[in-house]
């Protein structure tokens, strides 16, 4: 029998935080299609085909002239935007969360030489766990730690049947481990949410919090913890009772796990949030075992995060106007700047803040000149002035991403990107080179 | 009909993940994510049917988007719609100092649209390249 297709095995998924390394993929051989995925979850094996030639893949670099996008050489197209970058006075570089490493490491090296402003996606989605972490430290652990240890598990304002959908099968519910040999039935599972979400109906106890309210619970609970009687009858909407009976079965764990996501970190007490979720974990830890995961959305934020520290000694928001890095999350976040109208340039990389930031900083965004590094059509793309098209990382070409944890894993390529497409890494060292140039070092 | 006193959440749906990555300009995203989910009790009280556009308004902009009835409820007082460009006409850009805006927990009002359409991910951003 002749061959059709080839399969690539052990691929990681570059969707979400999750970081499934479990993905076979297979690729026709004649038109290198990607043509089958197991394994994946619907949004992973969605983000597989539709990196196949479509009307909305970019294949060719795209320069704006007299409103209409025309298609250009890679020099021009290059140019273009080292022009805009080096002639704006406080250019922004925003995104690096769904794409490699090595390329998150070209971003800063360029911020650095602009003396520009540098930023991830956490800066919209838990950029507050960062500033809790660093304000009262965490216990952390691995996926691989829980799957065979955790036998208390909470999502609080988190929803993992939607955002994170083989997170439950693969490390914290259905999974058998080694020291719970019945998977499920081994674990007791919460959920702490406004909302009775797929991931609450399919969980042991269900707390309905108020909306906004979730600092409040997490210090009634703590107050609990530490044997004071609460004289009312209800928490932010929850019995008194049921409180108790949530605090009974977090001491009684032998190995307990906290995942929160943005319920606790986009709501009005942001990092205070998370602040108080970390102290209650510490203070559990006098009676069991206990830690939190915050529940990273982009496949590649935590590497981010980790890249831009090594580099420049923070995660994000990063300042180097004054030729050092400086970090101030209100002030240098890209959406507080924008807010300002402060940003007169932007670099975006494998982000859609169109869709994804507020409407009153998008206005802005769109008031100067952009730059857009991006294999499909987005909100962002389509009205940016110069269109870069991008091998898709993790399919297209290879590199390192950290898993929600903070464990790195190599993304595998399993197909040529169409046309002209260059990766991240290629592009952003283009750039480095033309803008060294034009600045005259 | 319309509603007073809701309290907007937005986040992830698996079908609005699905759509994004098949496209963001493709109408699956509208139907994804330009989309507004009710409690069943609270829908009632719109007096229409599932499907109609209602207009979603709150302190900071509004928006017109589908609705629907919730698989997440009962969740009364509250309404979601998903992470994106019709969600984020709605929410509140401010981060009281800590650099993440607040995308949930919006006061927000909705009344059943009588004119205009849902408008399409570009059709919508596109407004805010023109103001």
């Amino acid at each position: 029998m002749v061959e059709k297709v080839r399969t690539v095995e052990d691929v990681c998924c570059p969707f979400c935080g999750t970081l499934c390394d479990d993905l076979e993929i297979d690729v026709d051989l004649k038109t290198d299609q990607v043509v089958e995925v197991r394994n994946g979850c619907q949004i992973g094996t969605k983000k597989y085909f539709s990196s196949n030639p479509s009307d909305h893949r970019y294949t060719k670099p795209l320069i704006r002239k007299n409103g209409e996008h025309v298609e250009v050489s890679w020099d021009e197209a290059i140019d273009k935007a080292a022009d805009i970058l080096v002639n704006a006075q406080r250019p922004l570089l925003y995104g690096f969360s769904s794409t490699e490493c090595e390329a998150q490491s070209k971003g800063v090296e360029l911020a650095e030489i602009l003396n520009a402003i540098l930023d991830n996606t956490a800066s919209v989605c838990h950029g507050p766990s960062l500033l809790a972490i660093q304000d009262v430290g965490a216990s952390l652990a691995t996926l691989g730690e829980i799957k065979n240890r955790a036998d208390t598990i909470i999502f609080w304002g988190s929803n993992p049947v939607h955002a994170h959908p083989r997170h439950l099968s693969r490390y914290s519910d259905f999974i058998r481990g080694y020291f719970r040999t019945d998977g499920r039935n081994d674990r007791y599972i919460v959920v702490v949410d406004p909302r009775y979400t797929h991931t609450a109906q399919i969980a042991d106890k269900y707390i309905k919090v108020n909306p906004s309210e979730d600092y409040e619970l997490i210090q009634a609970i703590r107050a609990m913890l530490r044997g004071s009687d609460l004289d009312v009858k209800e928490v932010s909407g929850v019995p008194i009772e049921s409180i108790k009976e949530l605090v009974d079965i977090l001491k009684s764990s032998n190995f307990g796990v906290v995942f929160f996501g943005m319920g606790l970190t986009q709501t009005l007490a942001h990092h205070r949030n998370v602040d108080t979720a970390i102290r209650l974990v510490t203070e559990l830890n006098d009676y069991t075992k206990f830690i939190l995961i915050p529940m990273r959305g982009h496949y590649n934020v935590t590497g981010a995060n980790v890249v831009f520290t090594w580099n420049t000694g923070y995660a994000y928001s990063i300042d180097f106007s004054r030729g050092y890095p400086r970090y101030n999350p209100g002030e240098f976040s890209s959406v507080e700047l924008l807010m300002r109208d402060e940003v007169d340039a932007a670099l975006i990389v494998a982000s859609d803040p169109g869709s994804n930031f507020p409407a009153a900083a998008v206005k802005n965004l769109f008031k100067h000149p952009l730059i857009a590094i991006e294999p499909h059509k987005t909100p962002t793309s389509v009205f940016a002035d110069v269109v870069l098209p991008v091998a898709i990382a993790g399919i297209e070409c290879e590199g390192t991403a950290y898993r929600m944890d903070t464990v790195p894993l190599r993304l595998r390529k399993v197909k040529d990107a169409p046309g002209e497409c260059l990766s991240d890494k290629e592009i952003l060292e283009r750039l480095i080179e033309k803008v060294r140039e034009k600045m005259g070092e | 009909m319309s509603l007073d006193n809701l309290i907007l959440l937005t986040g992830r749906t698996i079908s609005q993940g699905v759509a994004l990555e098949g496209g963001k300009v493709t109408r699956e995203n509208v139907r994804a994510a330009g989309i507004c989910t009710f409690d069943a009790d609270d829908f009632k009280k719109l007096d229409c049917l599932a499907g109609t556009p209602v207009k979603v308004i709150t302190d900071y902009g509004e928006v017109l988007v589908y609705s629907t009835i919730s698989e997440e409820g009962p969740h009364p007082g509250i309404i979601f719609i998903p992470m994106g460009p019709w969600a984020n006409q709605l929410v509140n850009p401010s981060s009281q100092g800590c650099g993440t805006p607040t995308y949930k927990g919006i006061k927000a009002k909705v009344e059943v649209a009588k004119s205009g359409k849902v408008l399409n991910a570009l059709e919508l951003i596109g407004k805010l390249k023109e103001a």
